[in-house]
C-alpha cells in the first residue's frame, strides 16, 4: 500500500486519470473486497489484546451489520416485512441517498467536507434539463458532470490556494449556486425527463428474477468500482493519507494541492452525477431539490464509519449507512411514529456511532 | 493570541491598543466591508435613513448578528455549530407556545433556558464526552429540529402585538428597539470575553488547549460553559426574531446555519480557535443579512445576493492571503 500512496502524486490530479487507472486496475487487481477500506494505521490504536480481532474487521462491516440487524428488528414487529420487496424498496431509497453522499466520502476521506452537495445536485439536475435541448441526452449529460467537476475544482482551488477552512468554502459555493440557480432556470420548461436517463434511474428491470428500480445496481456498480479506486489506486491511497496527516503527506513529498483539488472535483462530479440520478428517478426538479441532503449526506458518511476528521471512509461504509437510515425510516413509517420521530433517530443514531468511534485520536 | 495578553488601559479604543486588537482579531476586514456596503447602500438608497427603513433593517439583521454571535463563541474554542439554526428553531417555538400561556417574563426565561440547554447537552458531549463539535452538533442538529417540530407543528404560537414593539418596534424615532437590544448582549458579551478571566479562558481554549490546560485551568468547563453561552445568545436571536415576525415557527431556524457560520467567516475569526472580534461578527452579519435589500432598491434580482455575499466572503477573506503572497514575492525578487 505504501508504494502505490508513494506514487500518487503523479497519479491523479485530474477526472480522466482516475478512470484510467481504475480501468487498468480491472485487469489487474484481485477482489479483496473492501478490507482495504480502512486508513493506514487505523487499527492499532485502540485495539487491546484480547479484542485486537474487534479492530481487524472493516468498519465498513458494522453498518451492514446494524442494517441486518434492523432488518430483523423490522421482521420482529412486522413480519411481513421480511420480504425481497420490503428490502428492495429500502434499499432503493437507500443507493439514492448513498449516490448522493458517494461525493462527500471522497471529500470527507481527504479531511474535508463538503457542504455544496444540496446545490451541486441541483444546479447539475436542472442544467442538465436545460441543456437535454440544445446538446442532446448524451451532451447535456457530460455538460452536466462537468460543471460538478469544475464546482469542485473552484472548491479544492479556493481551499488549497487561498486556505479558506472547507466548511466556509463549500458554503459559499452553495450559496453561489443557489444564486445562480434562481438565476438562470426558468422552472416551468424544465419537465421532460430523457428517456435513458429514466432508463438508468427509475425503469423497472428484472436482476436474478427479482425485479428492482434500474438506480439499485447502478449505484451498487458505482460503489464497486468508486471502492475499487479508493482502495487500490494511488489516487485513492494519496486521499487517505493526505486526509490522516496532511503535513505528513507534504514531506513524503505528494502534492496535498493537487490531492485536494483533485478529491474536490470527484466529490462535485459525483454530487453533479447524483442529481442527475435523483431528476431521473424523481422524474422533477426544483431549486430546493437537494437541501434535504446537506445534513443526511453528512449524517451517511458519519453512519458509514468516516472519520470526520479525515483519513478514513469507504464508499461501502456510506452504502450501508444509507441503509441504516433507510431502514430507520421503514421502521418508523411502519410503527407509524411520524417524520419527526425518524429524524430524532436520526440524531441518536450518529450519536451512537460518534460515541463507539467518534473520538478524536489520542484524545 | 496566549491567554496573557499585554495589560490594557481602560480607555482601549482611544490610545490605539482597541485598533490593535481589532486588527489581531482579524476585524479590520470586515469593518471595512461593512463600511464601503453601507455608503454603497446609502448613496443607492438613501431613504434606508428614514424611519421605516431603519426599522425593517434592524429586523432583519440583528437575529443573524445574536446567532452569528453565537457561532463565534463556539468558533472561538475551536468548534463548530451545526446545529445552531436548529437551536434557533426549538427556542423560538419554545417560546412562543409558553406565550399563549404564561406571563412575558416566564416565556422569556423559558425561551432562553431552551438555548441554554440545547447548548450544554453539545458542551458535554464535546467537553467531557471529547467528541468532535462538528459530529455531536450533526446528530443534536436532528435531535433538535425533531423536538421543535414536535412543539409546534406549524407556524402559530401567542406572540402579541405589544411584544412586537418591545422587541422590533421604535423606541425612539430613528432607534429601532432591536438595535438596542443588540448593542446591550453585545456590550455585555464585550464585557464578559475581554474583561473577566473567563473570557481569557475562551479565547486561550480555542487557541491552545493544551497551555490552557497546562497552566491548570479547567479548559473542558469553559468549553462546557462556551457551548451554553452560545446557546443563550441564539435563544435571544429567536425570541427576538419571534417578536419581528410575531410568529413561532419550527423552521425558522434552518436559514441561520450556513448564514451564521458565513457571516463568522466574514468576520475574520479563525476557524481553528482563538481569535474574533464581536463588532467584526456584528457587521458582518449586516453586511450579509442587508445585501438582498440593497438589491432590491438598486433594481437588481435580488437572487444575485447568494452570489454576492458568496463573492464577499471569498474575497474578504482570500484578498489578505493573495496580498500576503504577493508582497513576499515581490520581497523575494528585489532580494
Amino acid at each position: 500500500m505504501s508504494t502505490t500512496a508513494a506514487t500518487g502524486h503523479s497519479a491523479g490530479s485530474n477526472p480522466d486519470e482516475v478512470t484510467s487507472a481504475s480501468g487498468a486496475l480491472g485487469t489487474t487487481a484481485e477482489p479483496v473486497g473492501p478490507t482495504g477500506s480502512s486508513s493506514p494505521g487505523a487499527g492499532p490504536a485502540r485495539s487491546s489484546s484480547g479484542l485486537s480481532w474487534l479492530g481487524r474487521v472493516p468498519r465498513a462491516v458494522w453498518p451492514l451489520l446494524a442494517f441486518l440487524v434492523l432488518f430483523g428488528i423490522g421482521g420482529l414487529i412486522r413480519p411481513n416485512l421480511i420480504t425481497v420487496d420490503s428490502l428492495i424498496g429500502t434499499a432503493t431509497f437507500a443507493i439514492i441517498l448513498a449516490i448522493a453522499s458517494f461525493g462527500q466520502t471522497v471529500a470527507v476521506i481527504q479531511a474535508g467536507i463538503d457542504l455544496s452537495v444540496p446545490n451541486t445536485i441541483g444546479f447539475a439536475a436542472l442544467s442538465f434539463l436545460a441543456w437535454v435541448g440544445p446538446l442532446g441526452p448524451v451532451g447535456a449529460f457530460v455538460a452536466a458532470l462537468l460543471s460538478g467537476a469544475v464546482i469542485g475544482a473552484l472548491n479544492g482551488l479556493v481551499i488549497s490556494k487561498l486556505q479558506l477552512t472547507p466548511i466556509v468554502t463549500t458554503i459559499a459555493m452553495n450559496g453561489l449556486l443557489f444564486g445562480v440557480i434562481l438565476l438562470a432556470f426558468n422552472f416551468s420548461e424544465l419537465t421532460v425527463v430523457p428517456d435513458f436517463v429514466v432508463a438508468i434511474t427509475s425503469a423497472k428491470i428484472e436482476v436474478f428474477g427479482i425485479t428492482m428500480a434500474a438506480v439499485l445496481p447502478l449505484g451498487l456498480g458505482l460503489m464497486v468500482v468508486l471502492q475499487l479506486i479508493l482502495s487500490f489506486t494511488g489516487w485513492g491511497r494519496s486521499l487517505f493519507v493526505t486526509g490522516s496527516a496532511a503535513e505528513v503527506s507534504r514531506l513524503a513529498g505528494l502534492s496535498v494541492d493537487r490531492i485536494r483539488i483533485s478529491g474536490y472535483v470527484v466529490s462535485g462530479l459525483l454530487a453533479a452525477f447524483a442529481g442527475i440520478v435523483i431528476v431521473g428517478y424523481y422524474q422533477q426538479a426544483s431549486a430546493t431539490m437537494g437541501a434535504s441532503y446537506l445534513l443526511s449526506s453528512v449524517a451517511a458518511v458519519v453512519v458509514g464509519g468516516a472519520s470526520i476528521f479525515g483519513g478514513r471512509g469507504s464508499v461501502v461504509g456510506t452504502v450501508g449507512g444509507a441503509l441504516v437510515l433507510a431502514q430507520v425510516s421503514t421502521l418508523v413509517t411502519v410503527l407509524n411514529l411520524g417524520a419527526n420521530i425518524q429524524q430524532l433517530i436520526y440524531g441518536v443514531i450518529i450519536l451512537v456511532v460518534i460515541s463507539l468511534y467518534g473520538r478524536r485520536r489520542g484524545a | 493570541m496566549s491567554a496573557v495578553t499585554p495589560p490594557v488601559s481602560r480607555f482601549g479604543f482611544l490610545n490605539g491598543t482597541g485598533i490593535t486588537r481589532l486588527r489581531r482579531e482579524g476585524a479590520i476586514a470586515p469593518i471595512g466591508a461593512f463600511v464601503i456596503f453601507f455608503v454603497v447602500y446609502v448613496a443607492i438608497n438613501p431613504s434606508l435613513l428614514t424611519r421605516f427603513q431603519l426599522q425593517t433593517a434592524a429586523n432583519l439583521v440583528v437575529p443573524l448578528a445574536l446567532v452569528a454571535l453565537g457561532q463565534l463563541i463556539i468558533v472561538l474554542v475551536g468548534g463548530i455549530d451545526i446545529s445552531i439554526g436548529a437551536i434557533m428553531s426549538l427556542s423560538n417555538v419554545v417560546f412562543a407556545v409558553q406565550m399563549e400561556t404564561m406571563p412575558v417574563p416566564v416565556a422569556i426565561l423559558i425561551g432562553l433556558a431552551t438555548g441554554l440547554a440545547c447548548g450544554l447537552f453539545n458542551g458535554l458531549l464535546v467537553a467531557y464526552g471529547g467528541f468532535p463539535a462538528i459530529a455531536v452538533t450533526l446528530a443534536s442538529a436532528f435531535i433538535f429540529g425533531s423536538l421543535s417540530r414536535e412543539v409546534l407543528d406549524a407556524p402559530g404560537g401567542g406572540i402579541t402585538k405589544e411584544f412586537y414593539l418591545a422587541t422590533s418596534g421604535e423606541l425612539l424615532p430613528f432607534l429601532p428597539i432591536s438595535l438596542v437590544w443588540l448593542a446591550v448582549v453585545a456590550v455585555l458579551l464585550w464585557l464578559l470575553l475581554q474583561r473577566t478571566a473567563l473570557g481569557r479562558h475562551i479565547y486561550g481554549v480555542g487557541s491552545n488547549m493544551e497551555s490552557v490546560r497546562a497552566a491548570g485551568l479547567n479548559a473542558r468547563l469553559t468549553k462546557l460553559i462556551a457551548f451554553g453561552l452560545s446557546g443563550v445568545l441564539v435563544s435571544i436571536g429567536a425570541i427576538l426574531l419571534a417578536g419581528s415576525t410575531v410568529t413561532g415557527d419550527p423552521r425558522s431556524g434552518d436559514p441561520y446555519l450556513l448564514s451564521s457560520i458565513a457571516a463568522v467567516a466574514l468576520s475574520g475569526a479563525a476557524f481553528t480557535g482563538g481569535r474574533g472580534s464581536i463588532i467584526g461578527t456584528i457587521l458582518a452579519a449586516c453586511t450579509l443579512g442587508l445585501i438582498g435589500n440593497l438589491l432590491f432598491f438598486a433594481g437588481i434580482n435580488s437572487y444575485w445576493q447568494y452570489v454576492i455575499s458568496a463573492l464577499i466572503i471569498v474575497a474578504v477573506v482570500g484578498i489578505p492571503v493573495v496580498w500576503r503572497r504577493v508582497a513576499f514575492a515581490v520581497k523575494g525578487a528585489r532580494s
